[in-house]
């Protein structure tokens, strides 16, 4: 049996106003090299001017993600040649990287592990190349943006576990409010490292690069592991290469073999002196530290909601956010419910976010209200939630727009309720012979006679009632 | 023609505040001498711009010394839509989008930029002769080199060309041709003056630096170019007044000589004059000591290690892709980046470069790199040791004079050896000047080299200005100052 070790890299861009070493916008736009100035060309004579906000923003990262912070840091240079790179180096961190030594919680079937990361590092991005048939443009734009690179130890054994990874760090990195962690547009790169082996001595390792997506990084690893393994089987070697994922055959492509020893030529950046992190700035970052996905599970949880729904919650951070401000009488389990049900489809199918919407918390406090005390059905909050979302009316008025009327006159429910149960003996006997579905279906069918206009709540409290006299 | 500029600044300065002059007098004669001499100072002339400026602040108020100025500067230093080569092939067209910041503070002293000045390739050279022009000629005799790599700026100011110019200094560049041409010439501390805007050959030891004919204008000019730059983060915020400590008494000063700097490689005429010069100092009441610095003699090493380490570096941004030189032949990328840089860069500066890269490549980064940084921190230390006990060191600082032109068929290896005494300074980061003390019998001048602690320029103008006015050597070609 062949076991996977995995590694995983990755790349997010941090959301500061200006770029990592100067004063350009740090900011994407279609329009190329518009957020560009003579330190992002490379231009002569040009020296790097340290973006303070990089740090704080990198130092929060290393924090959550549980590091140990080198307060005593510096910047190093790594040297190579391509058109992307305008000063023929990258500003990256060598030796000394923001943090190290930490970890990520993640939970896989039930159990929770913990990731180990090596490091995380603060660094520059390239301008970005485009080829056109024999021409290759550049856009520098992107050059200088800040990036940090987080890097796990080989602890990850499973597509699964790389996957679960993926998630719970760019949780993490969007509740820090530090990264837009969109894959799909490339604001969180990932990067694997995979190698199978029969015993303990470690296989050799292939990189796979360009995974665009949380389920690619899924379908790249079990891909490779299935490649490997049976070259293995076929008593081949693997080779120690670069592959880049192919989205549309879902396959690894090999990119380039890897060269041994890769020249870098590192040496600390000498323009820009050594940075020293001290105790009560880091005070301060974690002060500021807003909470994040674990413990908001853990808050959840306690509240009640059911794992699916805490997921969906983390997953989309402005829903968690209005879970977190509540009043402290609003039944969670429901807001829960709505939020991510209606609401989140809402968004979804709209592909827009909540603060693009009318959102508001207390008028999305009444229509849980107005739920929990029976007097809306979930059918009613389908109709409710586009129109709250759409407009800035009072609840009330909604209702009253989309005719939602209840029927809340006891004695009328009343004459519906023993209508519905003359007409049902067999239920009747079936609920008293102890069958909760009866019950369930006698609701049902007084629903029906309304068209769902009872109030529900006086329904069921009437209904108990009046089958207790059967 | 008019011989305004062979006067010290403060003269010229009364003769323009009594509107007896204007700045386009000045500017006229600075024109008029750079042609006349023909000493290839400069490698692109200001001229329209300067006549320009000139005529602006005709009738502005003179309101600073240096106010109608004319300077010079190396070549370097990035000038706004003023073409900027670093006596390079490689930016032989170079047009730059924007000023360094020496250049806006001198601009904002409504100084006049008269031009650029020849230089070594990259500032990679000692003599002047790597330049991708023509080689600039010692004014105090042709057929010598006038020093490097700020050739030109040292040579113009010594033929009265300009009053002061600017230059940088990363191993001696610019006190060892202001011994070479008997000229004032001042590296301070690093971080002084902001280096945005000065095409970096090796990072952590340059620093643009001031020469002048006299000690006085040299603090007037430093004090003018100094602060902290938010463009540059190793630049520091101290004050920078070089003028009212300059007429103190020094009789309590104390100096140290070291002993390695009067070694058997010091040129025997050379020996003498400072020794000369030294019984000077004695006499003006200041304590004299011969001391051991330990680490003086590895400063050679380490510069061939960190100084061509960076700048293998710092030249990499010359590839041809977004301005520069770029080669005609290439089919691929590789060959692009190849033939550019093979055709672009002179002949020692590739040398340089493959040095640098060499000593960072792989296991060597750890054998050289790592180990220099390391001898480096040493030698700080030994220095600042010695100047925790005394206030200067001095020395000579060139080993010799000015030596022929075209004489580089000499080993490339002790043409480093050249820099011997002026590279501690940089590998400190200490402040230090050359000053003219003498001549030989060949009538070539010979530097007097003073280093101080650390932002301890002003002791530096202090201690010079002091001997400058005992030793009272002309060192004005045209022989008396008087217009």
């Amino acid at each position: 049996m062949y076991k996977a070790t995995i590694g995983i890299e990755v790349h997010a861009f941090l959301t500061s106003d200006l770029k990592v070493f100067s004063n350009s916008k740090n900011s994407y736009s279609d329009t190329p090299n518009i957020f560009v100035n003579e330190r992002d060309l490379g231009m002569p004579g040009t020296l790097p001017k340290l973006n303070k906000d990089v740090i704080d923003m990198a130092l929060a990262a290393a924090l959550a993600l549980n590091c140990n912070i080198n307060k005593v840091m510096h910047f190093d240079r790594k040297n190579y040649f391509y058109p992307d790179l305008p000063k023929g180096y990258q500003i990256t961190q060598n030796k000394t990287p923001i943090g190290f030594d930490g970890y990520v919680e993640i939970e896989v079937s039930g159990e929770t592990k913990k990731i180990r990361i090596e490091r995380i590092h603060i660094e520059e991005d390239t301008a970005k190349s485009k080829h056109v048939g024999d021409s290759t443009y550049l856009n520098f734009n992107r050059a200088g943006c800040p990036l940090v690179e987080i890097v796990t130890k080989p602890d990850i054994k499973s597509e699964k576990e790389a996957m679960q990874y993926v998630k719970e760090l760019r949780n993490i990195l969007l509740y820090l409010g530090i990264s837009d962690v969109k894959m799909e547009e490339g604001s969180l790169r990932c990067d694997a490292n995979v190698s199978l082996s029969k015993d303990e001595v470690l296989g050799n390792k292939v990189e796979v690069k360009n995974i665009g997506s949380i389920t690619n990084v899924g379908n790249a690893i079990s891909y490779e592991i299935k490649r490997q393994q049976e070259i293995l089987e076929s008593n081949g070697t693997v080779i120690e290469e670069t592959r880049r994922f192919d989205d549309v055959n879902k396959k690894t492509i090999s990119m380039r073999v890897k060269e041994k020893n890769n020249d870098y030529r590192y040496f600390p950046e000498p323009d820009i002196p050594f940075v020293h992190i001290t105790d009560e700035e880091i005070d301060k970052i974690k002060e500021k530290m807003p909470m994040l996905p674990k413990e908001m599970k853990t808050l959840f949880s306690k509240k009640g909601i059911n794992p699916k729904n805490i997921e969906a919650l983390l997953l989309n951070k402005e829903l968690a956010f209005v879970m977190l401000n509540l009043g402290d009488c609003v039944n969670f389990v429901k807001a829960s419910n709505i939020l991510t049900g209606d609401v989140s489809g809402y968004l979804n199918e709209k592909s827009i976010s909540l603060e693009k919407t009318n959102f508001d918390i207390s008028r999305f406090e009444k229509i849980v209200e107005l739920v929990d005390n029976n007097t809306i059905s979930s059918k009613h909050v389908k109709d409710i939630i586009p129109v709250f979302l759409e407009k800035v009316d009072d609840i009330n008025k909604i209702m009253d727009d989309l005719s939602i009327k209840q029927i809340s006159d006891e004695d009328s429910v009343l004459k519906i309720i023993k209508e519905v149960l003359n007409k049902n003996e067999g239920a009747i006997k079936d609920y008293k012979d102890g069958k909760d579905k009866a019950f369930k279906y006698l609701m049902g069918q007084v629903m029906k006679e309304t068209k769902g206009q009872v109030n529900p709540g006086l329904a069921s409290k009437l209904l108990s009632q009046e089958l207790k006299k059967q | 023609m008019t011989n305004y500029l062979d006067l010290d600044i403060r003269a010229i300065n009364e003769l323009l505040k009594s509107k007896k002059i204007k700045p386009i007098d000045l500017v006229n004669e600075a024109f008029f001498k750079i042609e006349k001499n023909n000493l290839n100072t400069y490698i692109t002339l200001n001229k329209e711009q300067a006549l320009k400026k000139a005529k602006e602040i005709e009738d502005k108020e003179v309101d600073n010394l240096l106010f109608g100025i004319p300077i010079a500067l190396k070549d370097n230093i990035i000038t706004k839509d003023l073409k900027t080569t670093a006596a390079s092939k490689m930016l032989e067209n170079f047009i730059p989008t924007y000023d360094a910041t020496v250049v806006k503070m001198i601009n904002e002293k409504n100084m006049i930029i008269v031009g650029k000045t020849n230089m070594d390739e990259f500032a990679m050279g000692s003599t002047g002769e790597t330049s991708y022009y023509k080689s600039v000629l010692n004014p105090w005799n042709k057929n010598k080199v006038p020093g490097g790599s700020s050739s030109g700026s040292a040579a113009t100011v010594s033929a009265s060309e300009v009053v002061l110019s600017l230059g940088s200094d990363t191993g001696g560049s610019v006190r060892q041709p202001s011994s070479f041409c008997g000229v004032v010439g001042m590296k301070p501390t690093y971080g002084r003056v902001s280096r945005y805007g000065l095409i970096s050959f090796a990072s952590s030891l340059d620093q643009i630096g001031t020469i002048s004919k006299n000690v006085y204008d040299n603090a007037l000019i430093l004090s003018a170019i100094s602060g902290k730059d938010d463009n540059d983060m190793t630049s520091f915020d101290l004050p920078t007044d070089f003028i009212s400590n300059i007429d103190k008494d020094v009789s309590n000063m104390s100096v140290a000589v070291p002993n390695f700097y009067l070694s058997e490689q010091v040129d025997v005429e050379v020996k003498n004059i400072i020794l000369k010069t030294i019984d000077v100092v004695k006499n003006m009441g200041i304590k004299v000591d011969y001391v051991d610095v330990k680490h003086l003699d590895y400063s050679v090493c380490l510069y061939q290690t960190i100084a061509l380490a960076e700048a293998s570096s710092n030249l990499a941004r010359f590839d041809g892709i977004r301005y520069g030189y770029i080669s005609e032949k290439f089919e691929n990328l590789d060959e692009l980046y190849k033939n550019t840089r093979t055709e672009g860069f002179g002949v020692e500066v590739k040398r340089r470069l493959m040095i640098g890269s060499y000593v960072l490549s792989g296991k060597n980064a750890h054998i050289y790199y790592d180990k220099a940084l390391k001898v480096r921190s040493e030698l700080t230390k030994s220095l600042k040791n010695v100047l925790s006990k005394y206030d200067l060191i001095i020395g000579p600082t060139s080993t010799n004079v000015a030596y022929d032109l075209n004489s580089d068929e000499k080993d490339y290896l002790t043409s480093f050896t050249d820099d011997l005494l002026t590279i501690p300074a940089n590998m400190a980061g200490l402040p230090a000047m050359s000053m003219p003390v003498g001549f030989n019998d060949e009538k070539l001048p010979v530097g007097l080299h003073i280093i101080s602690n650390s932002y301890k320029e002003d002791v530096i103008y202090n201690f010079a200005y002091k001997l400058e006015k005992k030793l009272n050597i002309n060192n004005n070609l045209a022989g008396d100052s008087n217009v």
